[in-house]
Formats: C-alpha cells, structure tokens, sequence
C-alpha cells in the first residue's frame, strides 16, 4: 500500500462514482426549491458539475499546463487562462440563456412561473418530478458529448 | 581506543533498529497529521517534528559520517552482533514492529480514522480530514520503503531525502489533491459555501513547483 495509490483511487471514487450520484440529489431538490418558487439555479449548476468532475479537473490541468512546470509565471498564466475560459467560453453561453430569459420575460412565461400566479411552475414542476431520470440522462449526453469539445 | 564487546554490540543494536524505529515515528506523524487537521499541518508541529525524526533514522549511518567528515570520531558501523541476549532484543523489537505494529495496530488505528470520519460527517465536519490521516497510517510500511529508495547515500542524504519528499508531494500527491478540491468545491458551491478558495488552490496544488520558482525568482 501507498499514500500516492490511496489518494488517487479516493480521488477517482469521489469524482467518478460518488458525484454522478449526488448529481440526482441536486436535481431533485432543484427541482423541489423551483417548485416552491426558490432559487435553484446553482443546484442545477451543481447536478451538471458533478457529472464532470473528470473533466473539469482536466480544465485545470490544461490551464496549469500552459506554461513548463518550473515556470515562475505558472500560475499567473494558469488563472489567466481561466479568466479568458471564464470570459470567452462561459459568459458567451451565459449571454445566450440571458437572451433566452429576455424573450421569456417579453413573453410573460416567467411571470406566470411566480408565488402569485404559480400554474405554469408547478406544471413544469411536475413534468421534473416525473422525468427527472430523463433530465439526468439528458445531463449525461450532454457532458458525453462535451468530451469530443466544441465544433 | 577499542571499545568493549557490548558497547559494540549495542551501538549496532540501535543501528538496526532504527528502520523499525523510523516505523514508528511515521505512525507518531500519522496520528499527529490527524491532530493537526488531517488535510494540513502545522509549520514546526508535531506531524512535522516526527517526519523530520523518521528522516533522519532513516539516514543514520550518512547523517553521522558527515560528522565524521568534520573529524569527529564516531563508533564503527557494521557487523553482526555478538552478545546472543542483545541479538535477541533486536529480534523481539523488531518482532514487535513488523507483527503488532504494522499488522495489528496500523490497520486498527486507520478503522478509528475511518470511524471518526463517519462522526465528523454527523457532526456536519468535513469526514475528509480523518479519511486521509486513515489512509496516511495504512501506507506507512510503504511509505517507510520509499523514503529509504529515497536514500542517496551521501553525507547530505538527510537533506536529500527530505529534498525527494517534497518533490513527491509537489509532483504527485498534490496534483491528486487537485482533485479532491475539484470535488470539494462543487459541494461547496451546491451549499452556498465559498468555492472559489478550493478552486484557486487546486490551480496551486497543479503549479506548486513553479510558485516555489516564483518565490525564489522573488527572493533572489
């Protein structure tokens, strides 16, 4: 036995089977604080991370591996790499949903998903409720596919 | 001056018995990393203090031929023992070593590691700390033989082995740590738990040589 081989097989048991897991959970209780008309957006956000948890992990390797590993510029160029993957990767996909959400507000749907008026957001409530495996499985493909990287 | 047979034989039983006694520093510094938080430690604690002693045991014979560079005389090394009595402490102790210690006792403590990680979890703590100092102790035979292929022989090999322990820290095991953080932060996050701590120093954890490079580019 080695420290090196139980760290890594600890590693890959949480990242690899244990976050999938809990991914379900954080869908659930997404869906139940939607349903209540609670923010749920970052146990949504959580659900699809630990599903990649592998590859975002190898996210940082590759902005750490930009530059050699006596660099003293390493880590400054490994956070730089982040903030242009934050900036250039992430907040233009984040501007498509902002779009997304504009048009939905300008059609009234997001109104109606409110305390006041709450038909439409237990609907789309129950519709999780009942498909959430789906919604997992959907998470699933989507990250598979991730893998082969934008094109 | 010829030393008589017994302090000979002596001074050789304790040279024998320092890879056992190496043994048990380690599982000294395996239940001190716990103390101290079991992901981290304290700068001059006791986790550090018992590497440092394991370290050196190790490194006997070359810390004290440096010694001997500086013209001081030191005791020969080397041969059997004489004395059957004194043969027979070595053989116990290090029987104790092998068959309680490493069989027995290692595996016990790293399952009340294991056990007070199930109740740091309950206390809502984070059951990471104990899991590690766990799996720490259940390593520590092998970690004990790879500190000694660490060994380079020389005068300085206390330095040496030392020098070779941070460079498995930095090249191997904090690179797995990167992972752990990854994990951690995601939690985090789902928890409304700052995150963004985990994620920067699992960008550390992947780069800690260059920033020691930086540190020393800093300094010189």
């Amino acid at each position: 036995m080695n420290l090196s081989n139980g760290l890594l097989n600890l590693t890959n048991w949480l990242g690899n089977v244990i976050m999938p897991t809990m991914a379900g959970l954080f869908a659930a209780a997404a869906v139940y604080r939607f349903s209540k008309g609670h923010p749920y957006s970052h146990l949504g956000y959580a659900a699809l991370a630990s599903l990649m948890c592998s590859g975002l992990l190898r996210a940082m390797e590759s902005f750490s591996n930009q530059a050699a590993w006596n660099n003293p510029d390493r880590y400054w160029i490994s956070v730089l790499t982040l903030v242009n993957w934050v900036g250039n990767v992430l907040l233009p996909l984040y501007g498509a949903g902002q779009v997304v959400l504009a048009v939905a507000h300008f059609a009234g749907l997001l109104e109606r998903m409110t305390i006041g008026e709450a038909w439409v957001r237990n609907l789309i409530s129950a519709m999780c409720c009942f498909s959430l495996s789906g919604l997992l499985r959907l998470g699933e493909f989507w990250v598979q596919h991730g893998t082969g990287g934008v094109r | 001056m010829t030393l008589p047979q017994i302090i000979v034989d002596l001074l050789t039983l304790l040279f024998n018995l320092a890879v056992p006694s190496a043994i048990c520093t380690m599982v000294l510094a395996g239940i001190a990393l716990r103390q101290e938080g079991g992901v981290n430690f304290q700068t001059g604690g006791k986790f550090q203090r018992w590497v440092l002693w394991s370290v050196i045991l190790l490194t006997l014979p070359q810390l004290l031929s440096w010694f001997a560079a500086q013209g001081i005389t030191m005791p020969a090394q080397g041969g059997g023992i004489g004395s059957a009595w004194v043969a027979s402490l070595q053989t116990s102790f290090s029987g104790f070593v092998s068959n309680v210690v490493v069989a027995k006792l290692i595996p016990l403590l790293a399952a009340f590691c294991v056990l007070k990680a199930a109740l740091d979890a309950a206390e809502g703590q984070s059951p990471l700390a104990s899991i590690i100092a766990g799996l720490f102790l259940l390593s520590v035979s092998g970690t004990v033989q790879l500190m000694q292929s660490w060994n380079s022989g020389s005068e300085f090999a206390t330095t040496d082995m030392l020098t070779s322990a941070w460079n498995f820290l930095a090249g191997t095991i904090l690179p797995e740590a990167a992972g752990l953080a990854i994990v951690g932060a995601i939690f985090n996050y789902a928890r409304h738990r700052p995150f963004m701590p985990l994620v920067g120093s699992g960008l550390a954890f992947l780069s800690v040589s260059a920033i020691w490079q930086l540190v020393q580019a800093m300094a010189g």
